[in-house]
């Protein structure tokens, strides 16, 4: 297509193929979804989280995100305790949309077993090889 | 998308393939949204928006016995209707099953003009050419011929208006009149999909010119609007999108829309098993519900405060304009009392939400009802 919009991706940070990303610091991870997934799903309107110390699974569902049209599972992308969500998208989850990477983040997890797990996660290059392998599978 | 080669163009799809992201629909290929589905809802309701509507199938009606043949197709009677009159009416089986939903211009005694669904256009078609033996007029399929453009919202006269001769103002709600648009002729009906004031024009633009007439709209301030705030809209406005919240199954007044019937009305196709159903009423209803919190969406179970099954969603949405999930939903009568507290169960979470009457927003702010001041 030629409306293809640029997707965002960006550095610093792992991907899933489900198009989540974390940014890890000591002990515990910011996460959230790409600027494809908050593209794909257009406007950003409901969030279903996870509450403080709930344990979520790497690849497991962790909540919803909801667009006007369509519903979406979150999915982990490590393993750990939250620690803390987003308030300020109860108000304005259209922060997904305008800053999937900073504003828009969703949750905190204290995390457990990065190590092992990040071998299943992706790179900024990575990701954005995926991408484009999305693209030509649906011959745009 | 790889299925996209046999799908069917519109004559603005250049325009859509260039701004919108793109999806099926009913067979064409047509924009989900432009810009946003938020954004471009609400443009309809505060300003104005434009809609490509060609999907959409429109028939002609002509001849001596055009008159009867609609009197027999038809639950609301036409024939008392005025010229210039636009009806939203339905199709129905033998078994007052609704085959269709669609709005009928009555033009003249012996001429019609029927918008029906694209989904449903070859099964109209069908069931309007059994109706039709042994009458004598002509049934013409213009849908190929002409593009339609739905221009919404309450400033729809102001970007319509500098594009044609006609007085906008003397078209009321539910009327329209032939006339041209940019030198094209064209019927222009005060009627559409979205709960607000606006007009549907029917362009007869076989040699073109209807990519100018829908770019002069845009020029005129209207933004261009695809099928997610078309259907967020109607379902805010409580109009019901036909395969979805209805179909051959459902009867007009499960649906609802009963006020469609001529009460005094006979010999019609459905009329007699209409008549014992208006007897025993229905045993579920469309309603709509606000919830709380948390979106419904179709398929989702309504159960009473208790728990109890008694009901299903089939369509729902975030709506805009109240920030809140709203539903269509079907609910048995002797729950569907206004104001009513019932649960949606949003995958395996029972959420409270409440039935209210249609339209979703308060009609005195938005919609054609509104209190302001109209062109």
């Amino acid at each position: 297509m030629s409306n293809t919009p640029e997707y965002k991706v960006a550095d610093g940070l792992f991907y899933t193929r489900e198009h989540e990303w974390a940014r890890i610091t000591e002990g515990t991870a910011r996460v959230g979804i790409t600027d494809y997934a908050a593209k794909t799903l257009n406007d950003i309107v409901y969030l279903t989280l996870p509450s403080v110390g709930k344990e979520v699974k790497q690849s497991s569902s962790f909540g919803t995100v909801e667009s006007i049209k369509a519903v979406s599972e979150l999915y982990a992308p490590l393993s750990g305790i939250v620690t803390s969500t987003n308030k300020e998208l109860t108000n304005h989850p259209e922060l997904i949309n305008k800053s999937p990477y900073e504003e828009g983040w969703i949750i905190e997890v204290r995390h457990s077993k990065f190590e092992e797990e990040k071998k299943s996660l992706l790179s900024p290059k990575q990701y954005e090889e995926f991408l484009k392998s999305l693209e030509v599978e649906h011959g745009n | 998308m790889t299925t996209t080669k046999s799908l069917n163009h519109t004559p603005l799809y250049e325009f859509h393939r260039k701004h919108g992201k793109m999806v099926e629909f009913a067979g064409y290929e047509m924009p989900i949204w432009y810009t946003s589905t938020m954004e471009e809802h609400m443009a309809v309701r505060n300003h104005v928006g434009v809609f490509d509507v060609s999907h959409m199938g429109r028939v002609d009606i002509s001849g001596p016995d055009a008159a009867t043949f609609v009197e027999n197709l038809l639950p609301t009677g036409i024939g008392r209707q005025p010229n210039g009159k636009s009806v939203y009416t339905l199709l129905l089986n033998g078994d007052a099953g609704i085959i269709d939903d669609l709005i009928i211009l009555k033009v003249t005694e012996g001429k019609y003009l029927m918008v029906i669904n694209a989904a449903s256009r070859q099964k109209d078609l069908r069931h309007m050419q059994k109706v039709a033996t042994g009458l004598d007029f002509k049934m013409d399929d213009i849908t190929e011929q002409t593009t339609m453009i739905a221009v919404q919202g309450p400033d729809a006269a102001k970007a319509l208006q500098p594009l044609t001769p006609l007085a906008l103002s003397e078209t009321k709600r539910f009327m329209h009149t032939f006339s041209t648009v940019k030198g094209i002729e064209s019927v222009i009906t005060r009627t559409g999909y979205t709960g607000e004031d606006g007009f549907e024009i029917i362009v007869h633009d076989a040699a073109g010119g209807a990519m100018g007439v829908w770019e002069a709209l845009i020029k005129n301030g209207a933004k261009p609007c695809a099928l997610g705030a078309r259907d967020s809209l109607r379902l805010e406005a409580g109009l019901p999108l036909y395969g979805t919240d209805m179909d051959e199954g459902t009867n007009p007044l499960e649906a609802d829309l009963g006020w469609v019937i001529s009460k005094d009305k006979q010999n019609y196709v459905g009329w007699e098993r209409l008549a014992e159903l208006t007897k025993q009423g229905p045993a579920k209803v469309r309603r709509g519900i606000v919830m709380d919190e948390r979106i419904p969406r179709s398929h989702f179970k309504v159960t009473d405060d208790g728990d109890k099954e008694i009901g299903e969603v089939t369509s729902g949405t975030f709506s805009p304009v109240l920030k809140k999930g709203i539903a269509m939903a079907y609910v048995e009568t002797p729950s569907s009392r206004f104001g009513e507290v019932v649960k949606v169960v949003v995958r395996d979470a029972p959420s409270s939400g409440k039935i209210v009457k249609f339209p979703f927003y308060d009609d005195s702010v938005y919609g054609w009802k509104r209190r302001a001041p109209q062109q």
